[in-house]
C-alpha cells in the first residue's frame, strides 16, 4: 500500500469518546455503529439493520455539544468528538418519547422493558384508543425494501397509520411475512392453517419447499421472485447454496477456501 | 424581442422612458385583501366606465396593481402619476372616478381618507413604512414586462453580468448581512460562501413561496405584486453560485402566483434573460414554477425537496446541508421568496446601502401582515428594528376601541405571544426570538385586554397538532397531549400542576421533534407560560381574566364606572343583565352563560370578568 493511500486511511480514521471512553471510528460511521462497535448499547425501536434508516423514534438520542442527536443516523464527522449516551438529557428524552410510545402500545413487552429501564409510564389522562402500533415504519420500509410496496404509513399528524390502499386489504401484498417479521411491537398478526397463510385480511396458499416440503413461500410470492424463486425453504436454500459453493471451480488466480 | 447585451436593456427602458408623458393609470389594487373585497369586479366596471366615456386607451389606462397595503379599506386604488390613494371605492364609484380622476386626473375627495393630503404616504399607517420589496406595489401591472424594466428592472443582473462578476456579487450579498425572510433569519450568505467548496452537478436554487401559516399572505403579495424581482433574485443568485437550475415552490392555493410568476418567467425567457447565454454571455439559466404539496409542513426545506422530487412532502432526518447535498443530493441554496427580492437590491446597491436600513445585524426592511385588534390592518413594510410601538401605535393606529394593549402574537402558528413590555421591543429576528418569540414569515396579530393567552396557546397548538405529519413520535404523540391539557384548561377542567406539565412536555418536544415544525411546535405553550403564567395558574384554578374562555368568570358591572347606557343589555343573549333605562346595569351571575358578549360592548370598560367563587 503506498504512503498517499495509508495517509488518506488515516485520514478517515476519528478520534474521540463515547461516554469518556477513547473510541476511534470510521469518518461518515453513525454514532450507533461507532457505540456498539465498543460494547455501549444505545436503545433503538425504529431502526434496524438492513433497512434504511428513519430516525423517527427519536430513543436513540445522545448527546454532543450540548444538543441532542439521533445516533442511529448522525454520523462521526470531525476528531475529537465527545458523545453522551446516558446524560441526564439523555434519559429525560428518553422517557420522554417511551411515555409518548406507551400511550399507543402499552402491552408491547419491548417498549415495556425500555420503559422500565428509563422509568417511563403511560399517562391514563392521555391514553386514546392504543392499537399496540408506534407508527415506526419498519413494516413499509421492510416492504419497500422488498420492492412489493404493498403497505404504506397514511395520513398525517396523530392519524397517521400503516394500511393498505383506501384502508382495504393490500392488493400488492404477496404474504411474506416481512413487515411482521420486522415490527417491534408484534402488532401486525398473521395465521397458519391447513397450508394457507393469512395476513393484512388477505388469504394465500403456501407452496410445500421441494426439498423437504416445508410450506414456507406463498404462490404469490413465488410469482413475484420470478426467476430468483427457488422454491426452497430457507434451510435448504442454505444448504444447496453451500454445497453449490464447495463445488465451484475457484476463481482463477484467487484462493478461496471453504 | 431577446437583448442581446446590455446596451439592448438600456435602450429599450430608456424607449419606454421617453413615451407619451401624457399617460394616466388607474390603479386597482389586486392585493389577496381587495380581491377578497371585490377589486376584480371593481375593474371591470372602471374599464366599462372608461370605454362609456370615449377615454383613448392609449393614454387613460387601468390596471392591476400589487397589494397597497391597506387592506381593509379596500378595495384601493392609486392614481398614477397624480399618486391620489382612494379606498373603499366601489362598482358604482366607477364613473366618477373614471371621469374627475381618469379622465381629468383629479381627486374625488369623498373617496380619499385625506383630502387635503392625497397621497397614500400622509396617512399614518405609511408613515413609518419603508416600501422596498414593496416599491412596484402601486406603480406597476405585474403583469408587464415593461412596466418591470421602466421600473429598474434587471438593472441588478446586467451590473452583476457585467461589471460585479460571479466573486463580488457573492460578496455584496455576503457582506450585506441579508438574513432569511422564511423565518428562521439565517444569513444567506453563509448559506451561499458554502454552496462555492460543494461538488455536484446541476446546482440548484430555490425559492420558496410555500407560505403555509393561516392567515399569511406577504409572499402571495410579492409573487402576485412583483413577480419579477423574484425571477431576477434568482437569476442573480444562481450567477453568483454557478447554479444552472431554479425552481419557485408556490403554495398550491395560490393559483394566481403560479400564473404570475410563470408568466414573468416566460417573459424574461423571451427577451433572453433565462435560457441559453443570458443577454450573450456563457451564463446559462433557467427557472420553473412547482406548485406546493398542500400541507403547512410542505414549506419545511427537508419536505419541499422531497415534494418536489415526486415524493410525499414529509421531513427528513438530515445532517448534511443542503448547499452539500439538497435537492436531488445536488448543492442547493433555498431561500424564501422575498429573501430572493431583495437580492436585486442589494446586487445593484451595494452592502453598505443595504446596511443602512434596518438595525445592526438585521439589515434591510421586512413585510408584515398586521392583523388583530389594531384600527389598521393590513401589509407592511418596515426597516427591521422598529419598535413593535410603532407598529402597533402609529402604523396600526393604536388597539381598537380604546381597549387596552395586551400582547402581540409573532411569527405565525409556531410563533409566540409577548407581553406589553414587548412595544418597547425592536421588531428583529434577535430580540424577538430573546423573547420568545419569533419573526416567522412576519405575522402579527394584535391582541387586546380580552384575548386570552392560554386560548391562543390552545388555537395554535391545535393547528400545529393538525398539520404534523406525523412522522415523529414527540410531534405526533406530544402535540394531541398538550392541545388536550390546553382544551381542559379553557374549559375549566385544567388541573394543579398543568402549567409546569405543559412547560415540561414542551420543552422535551422542542428537543427532540426531528424537523422545525415539532421543535418550534413548543413556542406558543412556552412563550405564553413565560410571559402570562398567573393566567395560567388561574386558568387551573378555573379562572379566565380576559372574559374570553367560557364558564370561566363571571362579568361584574362597576357601578363606580357604569354610564348606565344599557349596550349591556342589548347584547347580552341570556337576559342575565338586569336594570331600567337610565340605571346602573347589574348581571345576575346564576344566569350568565359566559359568552362575553357584554365585555366587548362595555364602551366605558366598567364590566370586569370575577372569579365565579368571589361573586354570590
Ligand atoms: C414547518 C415549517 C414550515 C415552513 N414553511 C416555510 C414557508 O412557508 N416559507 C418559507 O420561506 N420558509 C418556510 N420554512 C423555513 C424553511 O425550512 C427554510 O428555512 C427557508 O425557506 C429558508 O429560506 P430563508 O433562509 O430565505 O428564510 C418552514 C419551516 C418549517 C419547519
Ligand atoms: S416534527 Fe412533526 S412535522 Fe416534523 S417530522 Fe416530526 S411529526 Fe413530522
Ligand atoms: S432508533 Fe434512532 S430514531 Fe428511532
Amino acid at each position: 500500500m503506498s504512503g498517499e493511500r495509508s495517509g488518506e486511511r488515516f485520514r478517515d480514521v476519528l478520534r474521540g469518546t463515547i461516554d469518556g471512553k477513547t473510541v476511534v471510528a470510521r469518518r461518515g460511521a453513525t454514532v450507533l455503529e461507532t457505540a456498539e462497535s465498543v460494547g455501549i448499547r444505545i436503545p433503538t425501536l425504529c431502526h434496524r439493520e438492513g433497512l434504511p434508516p428513519d430516525g423517527n423514534c427519536r430513543l436513540c438520542v445522545v448527546e454532543t455539544k450540548g444538543k441532542l442527536v439521533i445516533s442511529c443516523m448522525f454520523p462521526v464527522r470531525e476528531d475529537g468528538f465527545a458523545i453522551l449516551t446516558q446524560s441526564p438529557g439523555v434519559r429525560e428524552a428518553r422517557r420522554f418519547v417511551l411515555s409518548l410510545m406507551l400511550n399507543r402500545a402499552p402491552k408491547a413487552p419491548a417498549i415495556l422493558k425500555l420503559a422500565g429501564e428509563y422509568g417511563a409510564g403511560a399517562d391514563p389522562r392521555f391514553s386514546r384508543d392504543p392499537d399496540n402500533c408506534v407508527r415506526c415504519g419498519r413494516c413499509v420500509r421492510a416492504c419497500r425494501a422488498n420492492r412489493t410496496e404493498a403497505i404504506a404509513l397514511v395520513g398525517r399528524g396523530f392519524e397517521r397509520s400503516v394500511s393498505g390502499p383506501f384502508e382495504k386489504p393490500p392488493p400488492d401484498c404477496v404474504g411474506c411475512l416481512s413487515c411482521a417479521f420486522v415490527c417491534p411491537t408484534g402488532n401486525i398478526l398473521y395465521s397458519e392453517r391447513d397450508g394457507k397463510r393469512r395476513i393484512w385480511d388477505k388469504e394465500f396458499r403456501l407452496v410445500p419447499c421441494p426439498e423437504c416440503g416445508t410450506p414456507v413461500f406463498t404462490e404469490e410470492q413465488i410469482r413475484f421472485l420470478g426467476e430468483k424463486a427457488s422454491g426452497l425453504c430457507p434451510e435448504c436454500g442454505r444448504r444447496r447454496l453451500a454445497s453449490a459453493l464447495r463445488n465451484a471451480e475457484p476463481l482463477s488466480g484467487g484462493s478461496r477456501g471453504f | 424581442m431577446r437583448f442581446e447585451g446590455p446596451a439592448a436593456v438600456a435602450a429599450r427602458r430608456e424607449e419606454l422612458a421617453r413615451k407619451d408623458p401624457d399617460v394616466r393609470t388607474l390603479r386597482v389594487c389586486g392585493g389577496p385583501g381587495c380581491l377578497a373585497s371585490g377589486s376584480r369586479e371593481l375593474l371591470a366596471a372602471l374599464k366599462e366606465a372608461a370605454v362609456a366615456s370615449g377615454l383613448d386607451p392609449a393614454k387613460r389606462r387601468i390596471s392591476f396593481t400589487g397589494c397597497l397595503g391597506l387592506c381593509e379599506r379596500g378595495p384601493l386604488l392609486e392614481l398614477d402619476p397624480e399618486g391620489h390613494f382612494l379606498r373603499g371605492v366601489a362598482p358604482s364609484d366607477a364613473a366618477e372616478v373614471v371621469g374627475t380622476a381618469l379622465g381629468e386626473g383629479k381627486l374625488v375627495p369623498r373617496l380619499s381618507p385625506n383630502p387635503e393630503s392625497p397621497e397614500k404616504e400622509s396617512l399614518e399607517f405609511y408613515g413609518p413604512q419603508k416600501r422596498l420589496i414593496m416599491r412596484r406595489f402601486g406603480k406597476i401591472d405585474p403583469e408587464s414586462f415593461d412596466d418591470y424594466l421602466a421600473t429598474g428592472g434587471y438593472e441588478a443582473l446586467v451590473i452583476s453580468l457585467f461589471e460585479s462578476g460571479p466573486a463580488e456579487t457573492l460578496r455584496r450579498v455576503a457582506e450585506s448581512g441579508l438574513r432569511g425572510r422564511g423565518g428562521g433569519g439565517f444569513p444567506a450568505g453563509l448559506k451561499w460562501k458554502a454552496m462555492t467548496g460543494a461538488k455536484g452537478t446541476p446546482r440548484y436554487v430555490l425559492a420558496n413561496g410555500d407560505e403555509g401559516d393561516p392567515g399569511a399572505f406577504m409572499n402571495r403579495s410579492l409573487m402576485e405584486g412583483d413577480p419579477l424581482a423574484v425571477v431576477e433574485g434568482l437569476t442573480i443568485g444562481a450567477f453568483a453560485l454557478g447554479a444552472e437550475r431554479g425552481i419557485i415552490y408556490v403554495r398550491n392555493e395560490y393559483p394566481l402566483s403560479v400564473a404570475r410568476l410563470e408568466k414573468a418567467i416566460a417573459g424574461a425567457r423571451a427577451r433572453g434573460l433565462l435560457g441559453e447565454n443570458i443577454l450573450g454571455t456563457d451564463f446559462s439559466f433557467d427557472l420553473s414554477v412547482t406548485e406546493g404539496g398542500g400541507a403547512f409542513v410542505c414549506g419545511e426545506s427537508t419536505a419541499l425537496m422531497a415534494s418536489i422530487e415526486g415524493r410525499e412532502g414529509t421531513p427528513r432526518v438530515k445532517y448534511v446541508r443542503s448547499t452539500e447535498a439538497g435537492l436531488w443530493d445536488k448543492p442547493t441554496v433555498l431561500q424564501n421568496v422575498e429573501t430572493w427580492a431583495n437580492v436585486p437590491l442589494i446586487a445593484a446597491n451595494g452592502p453598505e446601502w443595504f446596511k443602512g436600513i434596518g438595525a445592526k445585524g438585521n439589515p434591510g426592511t421586512k413585510v408584515f401582515s398586521l392583523a388583530g385588534e389594531t384600527r389598521n390592518t393590513g401589509l407592511v413594510e418596515l426597516p427591521l428594528g422598529t419598535k413593535v410601538g410603532v407598529l402597533v401605535n402609529v402604523v396600526g393606529g393604536g388597539v381598537r376601541k380604546g381597549r387596552r394593549f395586551k400582547a402581540i402574537q409573532s411569527g405565525g402558528p409556531s410563533g409566540g405571544c409577548l407581553p406589553e413590555s414587548a412595544l418597547e421591543l425592536p421588531l428583529d429576528f434577535d430580540h424577538l426570538t430573546e423573547a420568545g418569540a419569533m419573526m416567522g414569515s412576519g405575522g402579527i396579530i394584535v391582541m387586546d385586554d380580552l384575548s386570552c393567552p392560554v386560548d391562543v396557546a390552545r388555537y395554535f397548538t391545535g393547528f400545529l397538532a393538525e398539520e404534523s405529519c406525523g412522522k415523529c413520535v414527540p410531534c405526533r404523540e406530544a402535540l394531541p397531549v398538550l392541545r388536550e391539557v390546553l382544551s381542559d384548561l379553557t374549559r375549566g377542567s385544567g388541573r394543579k400542576g398543568d402549567t409546569d406539565f405543559l412547560e415540561k412536555q414542551a420543552g422535551l418536544l422542542k428537543e427532540t421533534a426531528l424537523c422545525g415544525l415539532g421543535q418550534s411546535a413548543a413556542n406558543p405553550v412556552l412563550s405564553t407560560i413565560r410571559h402570562f403564567r398567573e393566567e395560567y395558574l388561574e386558568h387551573e384554578s378555573g379562572y379566565c381574566r380576559s372574559g374570553r374562555c367560557r364558564g370561566l368568570y363571571v362579568p361584574v358591572i362597576d357601578p363606580g364606572a357604569c354610564r348606565a347606557c344599557g349596550s349591556c343589555q342589548k347584547v347580552c343573549p341570556a337576559g342575565a343583565v338586569g336594570g331600567k333605562k337610565k340605571e346602573k346595569r347589574t348581571v345576575a351571575a346564576g344566569k350568565c352563560v359566559g359568552c362575553g358578549a357584554c365585555l366587548k360592548a362595555c364602551a366605558f370598560f366598567a364590566i370586569r370578568a370575577e372569579r365565579k367563587e368571589h361573586v354570590g
